[in-house]
């Protein structure tokens, strides 16, 4: 006969995930089952958020009386020797696997969800690590693997990880007690006891394989429901002439780009969009875009779009006024009914931004007029709290968006198309010598975001770049050159891994 | 009010004789302790026995009712100082720390309280932050024990065995007039188990009649000759009464077999680690019955040199596990063996890693490496394998991301540090001086400010070297724990009356934070037992700062406006800045509860929280690296046109406001909003409402309208 030995338990948390909560609940079910439980951690400053384990070791009492002895447990998780591991998300899980806590033996209990760490959410564009290699190697490794969104479902309960970690233990039957059994330690703790049960019941309908019963969280704008099926008759030309002269392959890509100019401007300016589209599908097609699946003129396609719709004080007043955003904002602050709402917007808009909007002579003129700078920096030099909840806070915006009509006159607005136009060209002269280098100009337009001094570092980022295209050349290795500054550019805002960069050409 | 309440869990504490007590190892201290009939305790707090302190004070009551006195002390030095009661009385006293950072606070009262001799029992409880989830240098306690002939006690870390120890440890400490230390490590001290209580005892000798029958005794003064007579002392009389009461009550255990050329000699505390990696390895059952001679040591100093040589004796080789450098005690075996002309060799360091926790994973190697070496065929399987192959190692090495520690959501020390970098961007860099606390985290992303952190309270005597002509000023920081620890006498008193000329930020939230939200002098909370709300800023200048300013946190424009002034000025002299606002953690816990009982309650209850409008967020996550907070997070951006991924603000939300600061003062960008929930509004907010409800929607359906007619349809 096999020696009894004991179940053991590892629960990985971060600080405030509830960790401590969950390994007290097994220790109370297991010695209310008549087993010796011992739990343990290592808390200390971890408990700020850090990540961190619990380890808990289950024996029955049973044995121990059979032995006349008390069973030697371990204080902390061997690698190999891990029933079960409870991961309270799918990093954490990960870091399990790292450490050698998952093996054929272990039930691997995890919340697919992600809390990013800090070194995922700084970058100034997109850090976040692969989750999917995690999951293959948690589903590889592990002898069950129960996985599912916890936090999600959680929230559907209105409780807390721990309950829906606690009932996914419970329905894995990786543990001798029965669902009953655990859920009276919920109801013996006394502490949000319904909300508890109900975070306990979906973590063990899915711990124990049943269908899902979790909705997906809602998200995104809900579509208007006014929204007519067919395009309006002003717009009709337009999608026509899109269908007429492209690829298909590109169409979903343009159709993006040309609602979104045509939403930021007017039709007019969407013909614009769809001829310098045009020009470039000519040479995608002219250099084999057909072969390479149109990559120039969709990267062209999604850049040119978001340059044509830029950030100016005229598009954030028409956003913000928006009958759409106002419900989307009930939905998520979570507002019930009877509750009532207000929304108060931070901005900042500097002088330069009053600038942007004014017609383009007066709009120089403030700017380099010391007198008329300092006079404006005075009505703008604090941050502005605006309550578009309120009919004031309203209008002003909506008088600000109203502005739309004379935009084309703007000093932004011209300085806009002429920075796309010198864009466009250098497109132009690299497709026909190196494509690769054509489509990676065309992303150079992702340097650009931002309002206030973020735009500013990253168009000054942007013309750093562009003014050393003659320097990269147009050799085999220059998209490679180009895209290796573009990634320094993103890698740190004080823009000194660029300045090395660059200083390498 | 701490961050963990124990109010229910001291209510054991009343636990009779013969019952079973369940609970945490600290718990288990606490009842040992008033089972031992202990007069005084004292203590400071740090992980991690935080929560011992956190008990005792939740236990006050209880222990009042025994006659049981027991402070928050101000420093671990205060607390050792406190164990000078027992130097002429028969009272027991008991005091508690981090180590080895308390344990190096404390040394010159430990010095001193162990050169005069003891006569009541007095136990110092040292929770070693070593290893996993440790904050500190890693150090041992060990040589404390040593340089000042304390003996130390390193218990088995069950609670059976721990609770045994600390009145073995009282008797120990009477019978050698010497004061013991009791070393827990983390896991003990947060393991959960079981004992047999035993009555509580009511000290028959109490601190009033000590201080109403003073007993004066010259011989237990640290001064000459007396101090000579001591040295004497410890070694002709307490070390030989230590060490026959120690093997009469057989405090060290022979566990094992008897029989064998091979044996393991093993610290107690690392004693159930050990037994799990050899019954992985097949040389014992999970009750740790194993024919391999083990000599576990619960006492760790002194060593007793009759055991040692008798278990020694008949074995070639003897495996030493004892975690932690330099190897004190694998050199005292040497040491005795040699003098015993024993052959035996003593294999320690030679297999075992000189530096790091020993884990089990760690021993079963050693085990396996020693049995290879020297009783070849004992382990039958000595492979100990990853269970994941290499490549795949090397995959989640790179993929799973390095988890720092940070500030909560909503702390209020966040803005204090987006404040100095926004400062920095526009003066340049500063050295930077840091100090024990959460204000720590400062130095690990997103803010990455830090040089140098060389102790608690210590923030601004670390930089007290520059204190020369510049063209920059030094910045430290000090929290408030930090600073009625020591930084009032040795940062701010040494650097008025040195006449320094560079600034401190003193951050002061109310609460040792790091700790898990003690109370101090400054906190503003009343507390029953303790008098609090005495201000730092009258503390500062009282010694003579002329230059103060008391900034609100949560007022970013002001912390940057003030920090720059105070690096400015032509000022001479030092310079403070009382960054000023309520732990969140500490504040939530004592709000929330209120809040929703207001509302239950029917009452108008504004609630606000933060957004990220993703319509207009392009994705930079500036605000990210200017802020930290963990209710910022990122998710894919609802644009289809944009690729990198936009903020987003999740439920977490406090509603502090900083992020909204940041937008403004670091002219970021227009997305966030604050959202107001008014809860149960009143008959005027919903008039109000409702007109801005009936102009705003006739002003949206007219836009909408419009935009109807450029519409691209639903179809594509």
């Amino acid at each position: 006969m096999k020696p009894v030995r004991p179940i053991t338990i590892a629960i990985t948390a971060m600080g405030g995930q509830g960790g401590g909560v969950l390994a007290g609940w097994i220790t109370q079910l297991a010695e209310s089952q008549n087993y010796i439980a011992q739990s343990t951690s290592v808390p200390g400053v971890a408990q700020r958020t850090g990540a961190t384990i619990y380890y808990v070791e289950l024996f029955p009492k049973e044995a121990a009386k059979k032995a006349g002895r008390a069973p030697v447990l371990a204080l902390m998780p061997l690698p190999g020797d891990v029933d079960i591991v409870i991961a309270s998300e799918m990093m954490e899980a990960g870091r399990a696997l790292m450490r050698g806590f998952v093996t054929k033996r272990t039930t691997l209990i995890a919340s697919t969800h992600r809390i990013y760490a800090i070194s995922e959410k700084e970058p100034l564009g997109d850090g976040r690590q692969d989750l999917e290699a995690v999951q293959k190697l948690a589903e590889d490794t592990a002898g069950r693997f129960i996985g599912f969104d916890m936090e999600a479902a959680a929230q559907s309960a209105q409780s807390f990880i721990s309950s829906v970690l606690f009932g996914a233990l419970a329905g894995s039957d990786a543990l001798p007690f029965s669902r009953d059994q655990f859920t009276a330690v919920i109801r013996k703790s006394g502490k949000a006891v319904k909300a508890n049960l109900s975070g306990f019941a979906l973590g063990y309908a899915k711990g124990a394989g049943q269908k899902d019963s979790i909705e997906p969280e809602a998200g995104g704008t809900p579509a208007s429901t006014t929204t007519p099926l067919t395009p309006a008759p002003a717009i009709a030309p337009l999608l026509a002439h899109l269908h007429e002269e492209f690829s298909p392959a590109t169409h979903d890509m343009l159709r993006l780009g040309l609602e979104r100019v045509v939403d930021f401007q007017d039709v007019a300016y969407g013909t614009l969009y769809l001829d310098r589209m045009s020009a470039i599908h000519a040479l995608d097609k002219a250099y084999n875009g057909a072969r390479k699946s149109w990559r120039l003129s969709k990267a062209v396609a999604r850049y040119l779009a978001l340059a044509m719709a830029y950030e100016d004080t005229i598009r954030i007043a028409d956003l913000k006024t928006r009958s759409s955003r106002f419900d989307r904002f009930a939905n998520e602050v979570g507002a019930k009914d009877g509750q009532i709402i207000t929304i108060t917007e931070f901005m900042h808009p500097r002088v330069e931004e009053i600038c942007d909007i004014l017609p383009v002579s007066l709009g120089r003129f403030m700017l380099q007029n010391k007198v008329a700078n300092s006079a404006l920096g005075f009505f703008f030099a604090k941050g502005r709290k605006i309550k578009t909840t309120s009919v004031g806070g309203f209008l002003l915006l909506y008088t600000l968006a109203a502005f739309k009509p004379i935009r084309r006159a703007s000093l932004r607005f011209m300085q806009e198309q002429k920075r796309m136009d010198h864009w466009l060209d250098a497109i132009t002269n690299a497709a026909p010598v190196n494509y690769a280098l054509a489509c990676e100009i065309a992303g150079m337009q992702r340097l650009i975001k931002g309002y206030g001094d973020t735009h500013a570092r990253g168009l000054k980022n942007y013309q750093s770049i562009m003014a050393a295209l003659d320097t990269i050349g147009t050799d085999r290795n220059a998209n490679k050159r180009l895209q290796a500054l573009k990634e320094a550019a993103l890698q740190h805002e004080d823009g000194q891994a660029l300045k090395i960069a660059l200083e390498k050409y | 009010m701490a961050e963990r309440s124990f109010a229910r869990e001291v209510q054991k504490l009343k636990a009779k004789k013969g019952e079973t007590f369940h609970g945490e190892g600290i718990l288990a201290v606490t009842k040992a302790l008033l089972q031992s009939g202990v007069s005084y305790v004292g203590g400071y707090q740090g992980a991690p026995i935080s929560h011992l302190m956190d008990v005792l004070s939740d236990a006050e009551p209880i222990l009042n009712e025994l006659g049981v006195h027991f402070e928050t002390s101000a420093s671990e030095a205060a607390a050792a100082a406190m164990l000078a009661a027992s130097v002429n009385y028969p009272l027991r006293g008991a005091v508690t720390w981090k180590s080895t950072v308390g344990t190096n606070v404390a040394s010159d009262a430990l010095a001193s309280v162990a050169s005069s001799g003891v006569m009541g029992g007095t136990l110092v409880i040292v929770g070693e932050d070593y290893g996993e989830g440790s904050s500190i240098m890693q150090e041992r306690s060990h040589p404390f024990a040593m340089k000042s002939q304390i003996w130390l006690l390193d218990p088995r870390p069950n609670l059976t065995a721990i609770t045994q120890m600390v009145e073995k440890g009282f008797e120990l400490s009477e019978a050698s007039n010497t004061p013991v230390m009791l070393e827990l490590r983390i896991r003990a001290c947060h393991v959960s188990g079981s004992f047999i209580a035993k009555d509580n005892v009511r000290p028959a000798f109490t601190l009033a009649d000590a201080m109403e029958n003073p007993v004066r005794d010259y011989d237990r003064v640290v001064l000459p000759p007396s101090n000579f007579v001591h040295e004497v002392e410890k070694i002709e009389k307490r070390w030989p009464a230590a060490v026959s009461y120690i093997k009469k009550h057989k405090l060290n255990e022979f566990l094992g077999g008897h029989k064998g050329d091979v044996g393991i000699v093993v610290q107690g505390g690392l004693y159930n680690t050990l037994m799990r990696a050899m019954e992985l390895a097949g040389l014992a059952d999970c009750f740790g019955q194993t024919d391999i001679p083990i000599y576990c040591l619960n006492v760790t100093y002194p060593m007793i040199e009759d055991e040692v040589r008798g278990f020694c004796a008949d074995k070639r080789a003897v495996l030493m596990i004892e975690e932690g450098q330099p190897e004190y005690i694998e050199q005292a075996l040497n040491t005795i063996l040699r003098q015993a002309d024993l052959s035996t060799r003593v294999i320690g360091k030679k297999l075992l890693p000189r530096a790091g926790e020993y884990t089990g994973q760690v021993l079963r190697e050693a085990l396996s490496a020693f049995f290879a070496d020297q009783a070849p065929g004992k382990i039958k399987s000595t492979a100990v394998d990853h269970p994941l192959p290499e490549k795949e190692q090397k995959t989640l090495m790179a993929t799973v991301p390095p988890r720092p520690v940070g500030f909560c959501t909503g702390c209020p020390e966040r803005p204090v540090f987006t404040a100095m970098k926004l400062v920095q961007r526009k003066l340049g860099d500063f050295h930077v001086s840091c100090d024990i606390g959460c204000h720590l985290f400062s130095i690990l992303p997103p803010f990455n400010i830090g040089n140098t952190t060389m102790g608690y309270g210590l923030g601004w005597s670390g930089a007290s070297a520059f204190n020369t002509p510049a063209s920059k000023r030094t910045i430290s920081i000090m929290g408030d724990g930090g600073f009625w620890h020591n930084g009032l006498t040795s940062g701010v008193g040494n650097a008025v009356f040195n006449k320094n000329d560079n600034v401190l930020v003193i951050i002061d939230n109310g609460y040792s934070a790091a700790t898990g939200g003690q109370d101090l002098l400054s906190s503003r909370a009343d507390n029953a037992n303790r008098r609090t709300g005495q201000s730092i800023e009258n503390a500062v200048r009282g010694l003579g700062v002329k230059w103060v300013r008391p900034v609100n946190t949560y007022d970013l424009g002001k912390m940057v406006k003030t920090l720059t002034d105070a690096l400015t000025t032509s000022d001479k002299g030092p310079k403070i800045i009382l960054a000023q606002s309520e732990c969140m953690l500490n504040r939530q816990r004592r709000e929330k509860p209120l809040r929703n009982k207001a509302i239950k309650d029917g009452k108008r209850i504004e609630i606000t929280r933060f957004g990220v409008d993703a319509d207009t967020c392009t994705g930079d996550h500036a605000c990210i690296r200017l802020s930290g907070c963990p209710s910022l997070t990122i998710i894919d951006n609802p644009d289809p046109l944009r690729e990198d991924p936009v903020t987003r603000v999740n439920n977490d939300c406090v509603g502090c406001g900083v992020c909204g600061e940041i937008t403004h003062a670091a002219i970021l960008c227009p997305s966030f909003y604050s959202a107001k929930v008014i809860n149960n509004p009143t008959g005027f907010d919903r008039f109000r409402a409702a007109i801005a409800h009936a102009v705003i929607g006739f002003l949206q359906g007219r836009a909408d309208n419009k935009r109807q007619k450029y519409s691209f349809g639903t179809t594509p």
